[in-house]
Formats: structure tokens, C-alpha cells, sequence
């Protein structure tokens, strides 16, 4: 399958997904912002849409509104602290809003449905080179900021006050998100990038294992999943996105049985 | 040296939780900060650390390394996928200090070396503190801020503690400020207390502040 361009493209994609999305991931699901991770993968619909009016590549018009749209929920969020949810709602409202009015009325001539589930021969080379720019831009943010972003995970005041900007990092972190996910859109489609944020992360927790240990079982649970539903959707002919969600969601279910049912009964032999 | 300077505090244009307060915290002090619950001691911390802003009067601060030991048990995840090793060494490249070692060194100090390689959430209330004031001692800190050491531990490592946290202040000159709802400590350790009733605060003598405790209580069993 790999003699054909646009499987290659697929698959250069796909690996760059597997990492950066669990990386984005632990932060937002160990700070309880999955919701965000969510509004904000349907908010990039609007980016895809004005990208495409604009006449831009729709990677990159969906991370401008997205990262727009993400530092907007931020700065609302920390003035209306009391209405974190309602914020997240009038900003999926506004986004879909947006991207349906200008894609209904045909102002743009596209196919939405591979946007939305995600598609192996839409990749093409441009496509390529805007996910490989935001990947490695975004790798190499996340390690720079690693442990300030640990520390405002597990002790936002400590973290504060040992000197950590978390005004500016959550900005930076915001735009991050933004990034990771306009580089999954091609490939998983927008109703399940936030699945593939939360996941692969979810199934790691489970082993309980240190920070470090945690985050790398995430890109290993998030390259089987992304690579499973790449190979998979291929055979079967569907959608990639649909194939990578189920396919993440047996995994997790199977590394629960494994630490419910063998670990813990090894435990109790172990004990007796 | 910190200054508060009639202090008020609400949050959002509400009722002044905090008013007129006026503190001054000087070096080798041992300061508790007692009262009642929701009387505004761990806000009046929080305007000290600086995580709050005052609505009005004026706060000035010349310690250049505060280090803030959290309430183990309201602030952090117990869940949360960290080991012990981890969460030092992250503050260690917060606060830029190159030197490795200094981990091993703090760790060892309050005795939690051995427990590195173990996850934040599977250890007792007394070894979390312990990590968490090893953490604290990372950046050479020249003012400690607890708040309540002694909740969601057991008397034994209560016991353990509070000598330690003495020594820190009377042997290595930290000034030392606590948020206390344990009397018997505050009033054994501490060189003034700084009781904060109604949103209004003001500093006595531990022996007078058990004075005035014990004729209450006694007063309100009459």
C-alpha cells in the first residue's frame, strides 16, 4: 500500500499525530480540560472554512482561527471564571455557527465530509509540510515549557509562585493545542481529534507510572491507535477517523481488563 | 522583610473578607496566622504569596526566595501521575538551578530519599509534607510559608515536623509563616501569632492569645 503518494503522506501524518496529540493530551486531561480540547476541535471546522474562502491551505487557516478562538476561551475564562462552561458553549456556537453559514451557502466548493471523518487521499504534499512546520514548532515548545507546564498541572500556586508566567503559558499552550489539533484534522477529522487528545492519555493512567513514563505510554497507545485506523481504514474502505476512534477506545478497554483482571489478580495471589 | 499596609480584600466588588489589616513579618520571625475557619487566614497567605491582588491598601515584600508548602490534601491531585524525583526535579528547572544534586540533598534532609521512584499520591500524609518542604528547601528559600502542616497527618509525624520546621527558622535563620489551626503547635513554636477573627487581624503573644482562648471556651461552657 505503500507504493502510492498519498498513503505515504497519510502515514508521515499519522506519526507526527501519534506524538503530538498525547503530548497536548496529558496537559489538558490531567487540568480537566478535555471540554476545551473538544471545543475547540470543533471550532477548527470555522478555520477550515474561512482557510478555504481565503484561499489558504486548510491546516493552516484552521490553526489561525483555532489558536484565535483558544486564546479568546482563555482570556473569557479568566474573567468570567464562574463561567468557564457557558464560555466553552457561546464558542462552539459562534465556530460552527460560522463554518456551516459560509460552507451551506456556498461560498466554498469542498468536500466536508473528509474534514469531519477524516480522510487518507485528501493529504496532499502542502498539507505535509504545514503538519510537519506546527509538529515540530509545537515538540519543540512543549519541551522548552515541560516543566513549567508540569508544575502549573500539579500545583498551579507553587508553580506561580516559584516564578512560572501561567498567564503567558497558558496563551502559549492555548495556540498548542490550536496547532495539534489543525495537524489531526486531515487524517482522524474533527469529531474525533478529541478523542484521540484524551485516550491514549486515559489508557496510560491506568498504569499508573510516573509523568514522564505516563506520557510515553500515551504515544504508544496514540501510534497504535492512529497506525491501527490508518491500515484498517484502508482495507475496509472507510473513514479513517471512525476506525482510529473505535480503535482507541478498544485499547483503553483493554488496558482496564489487563490491570483489573491480571494485574490485580496476580496481586492476590502474590499476597496469598 | 513583608509589610502589609491597611490591607482590604473581597473578591468581584463583594463584602470586604479582609479589612484593614496591617502585618509586618520581619526576619527570623515564626508567625502563625490563627482564627477560625473562613475567617480569611489562607486568603490573607494567598495576598502574602502574591496569588491574590489587595482591592485596596499596599503590601511590600523584600524576600527574594519565598517557597510556599501547600495543604497536601486541598490542593493536590492524589491521582496525579508524578513521582516524588519528578516533582523536585521540574521545580529544580523552574527555578533554573543547574545542580542535580541538589534533589538527592533535600530529599535526604527530611529523610524521603528512598521513596523517589515512588508516585506523589501512594504516599502517607507525613511523607507527601516531607517530600513537599524538601521541594520548598530546593530554591534556598529565605521565607517558608506552610499552610496547616499538620492536616491529613498523623500525630507522629506531627511530632516529627514541627521540630523540624523550628530548627529551620532558629538554626538556618528562615522565616518561618504558617497558617495554623493547631493550637498546641502554634502556640509552642511560633514567636507571635497573628489572629485574624471577622476579616480583622491583629498580632498577640501566644501565651495571651491561649489566655483569651481558655476564657472563651471556659466562658462559653459556663
Amino acid at each position: 500500500m505503500f507504493e502510492y503518494a498519498f498513503m505515504q503522506n497519510a502515514f508521515i501524518v499519522a506519526i507526527l499525530i501519534s506524538i503530538v496529540c498525547p503530548l497536548i493530551g496529558i496537559f489538558l486531561v490531567l487540568r480537566r480540560y478535555s471540554m476545551i480540547g473538544d471545543a475547540l476541535s470543533h471550532a477548527s471546522l470555522a478555520g477550515v472554512a474561512v482557510g478555504l474562502l481565503l484561499d489558504w491551505n486548510p491546516v493552516l487557516g484552521a490553526f489561525g482561527l483555532t489558536s484565535f478562538f483558544g486564546i479568546l476561551i482563555e482570556v473569557l475564562r479568566s474573567r468570567f471564571r464562574r463561567y468557564a462552561e457557558l464560555i466553552l458553549v457561546i464558542i462552539l456556537s459562534l465556530s460552527v455557527g460560522l463554518a456551516i453559514t459560509i460552507i451551506s451557502a456556498g461560498l466554498v466548493h469542498t468536500n466536508v465530509e473528509s474534514f469531519l471523518f477524516g480522510s487518507i487521499l485528501t493529504v496532499s504534499t502542502d498539507d505535509v509540510y504545514a503538519v510537519i512546520a506546527l509538529s515540530v514548532v509545537s515538540m519543540a515548545l512543549i519541551a522548552k515549557l515541560y516543566p513549567q507546564l508540569v508544575m502549573l498541572t500539579f500545583d498551579e500556586d507553587g508553580a506561580q509562585i516559584a516564578g512560572v508566567h501561567s498567564k503567558v503559558v497558558n496563551y502559549i499552550f492555548s495556540v498548542l493545542v490550536a496547532a495539534t489539533i489543525s495537524v489531526s484534522i486531515r487524517i482522524v477529522g474533527i469529531l474525533v481529534i478529541s478523542s484521540l487528545i484524551a485516550l491514549p492519555v486515559a489508557a496510560a493512567l491506568q498504569l499508573r507510572k510516573g509523568f514522564r513514563q505516563t506520557l510515553m505510554y500515551s504515544i504508544f497507545f496514540s501510534f497504535v491507535d492512529i497506525l491501527s485506523g490508518l491500515f484498517l481504514s484502508y482495507y475496509i474502505d472507510a473513514a479513517p477517523g471512525g476506525v482510529t476512534a473505535l480503535t482507541a477506545v478498544a485499547v483503553l478497554v483493554l488496558v482496564i481488563i489487563y490491570k483489573e483482571g491480571i494485574l490485580s489478580w496476580r496481586e492476590k495471589r502474590r499476597q496469598s | 522583610m513583608i509589610d502589609l499596609q491597611h490591607v482590604y480584600f473581597s473578591y468581584e466588588h463583594g463584602e470586604y473578607l479582609l479589612e484593614d489589616i496591617n502585618m509586618t513579618i520581619r526576619n527570623g520571625d515564626y508567625i502563625s496566622v490563627v482564627g477560625e475557619n473562613g475567617s480569611g487566614k489562607s486568603t490573607l497567605i494567598k495576598l502574602i504569596l502574591g496569588l491574590l491582588v489587595p482591592s485596596r491598601g499596599v503590601i511590600s515584600n523584600t524576600y527574594r526566595h519565598r517557597a510556599y508548602v501547600p495543604q497536601r490534601f486541598e490542593t493536590l491531585n492524589s491521582q496525579f501521575p508524578i513521582t516524588v524525583w519528578e516533582v523536585l526535579n521540574c521545580y529544580r528547572q523552574v527555578l533554573r538551578l543547574k545542580d542535580k544534586s541538589l534533589i538527592r540533598t533535600c530529599l535526604e534532609q527530611m529523610g524521603v530519599y528512598d521513596l523517589k521512584d515512588q508516585l506523589i499520591g501512594s504516599l502517607s500524609g507525613g511523607q507527601c509534607q516531607k517530600v513537599l518542604i524538601a521541594r520548598a528547601l530546593m530554591g534556598h528559600p529565605d521565607l517558608l510559608i506552610f499552610d496547616e502542616p499538620s492536616t491529613g497527618i498523623d500525630v507522629r509525624s506531627q511530632e516529627e515536623l514541627y521540630p523540624f520546621i523550628k530548627d529551620l527558622n532558629e538554626n538556618r535563620g528562615i522565616t518561618v509563616l504558617t497558617v495554623e489551626h493547631n493550637l498546641k503547635f502554634a502556640v509552642r513554636n511560633s514567636t507571635k501569632l497573628f489572629h485574624v477573627v471577622g476579616g480583622h487581624g491583629h498580632f498577640c503573644s501566644p501565651k495571651a492569645y491561649l489566655d483569651e482562648y481558655m476564657s472563651v471556651t471556659m466562658g462559653g461552657k459556663d
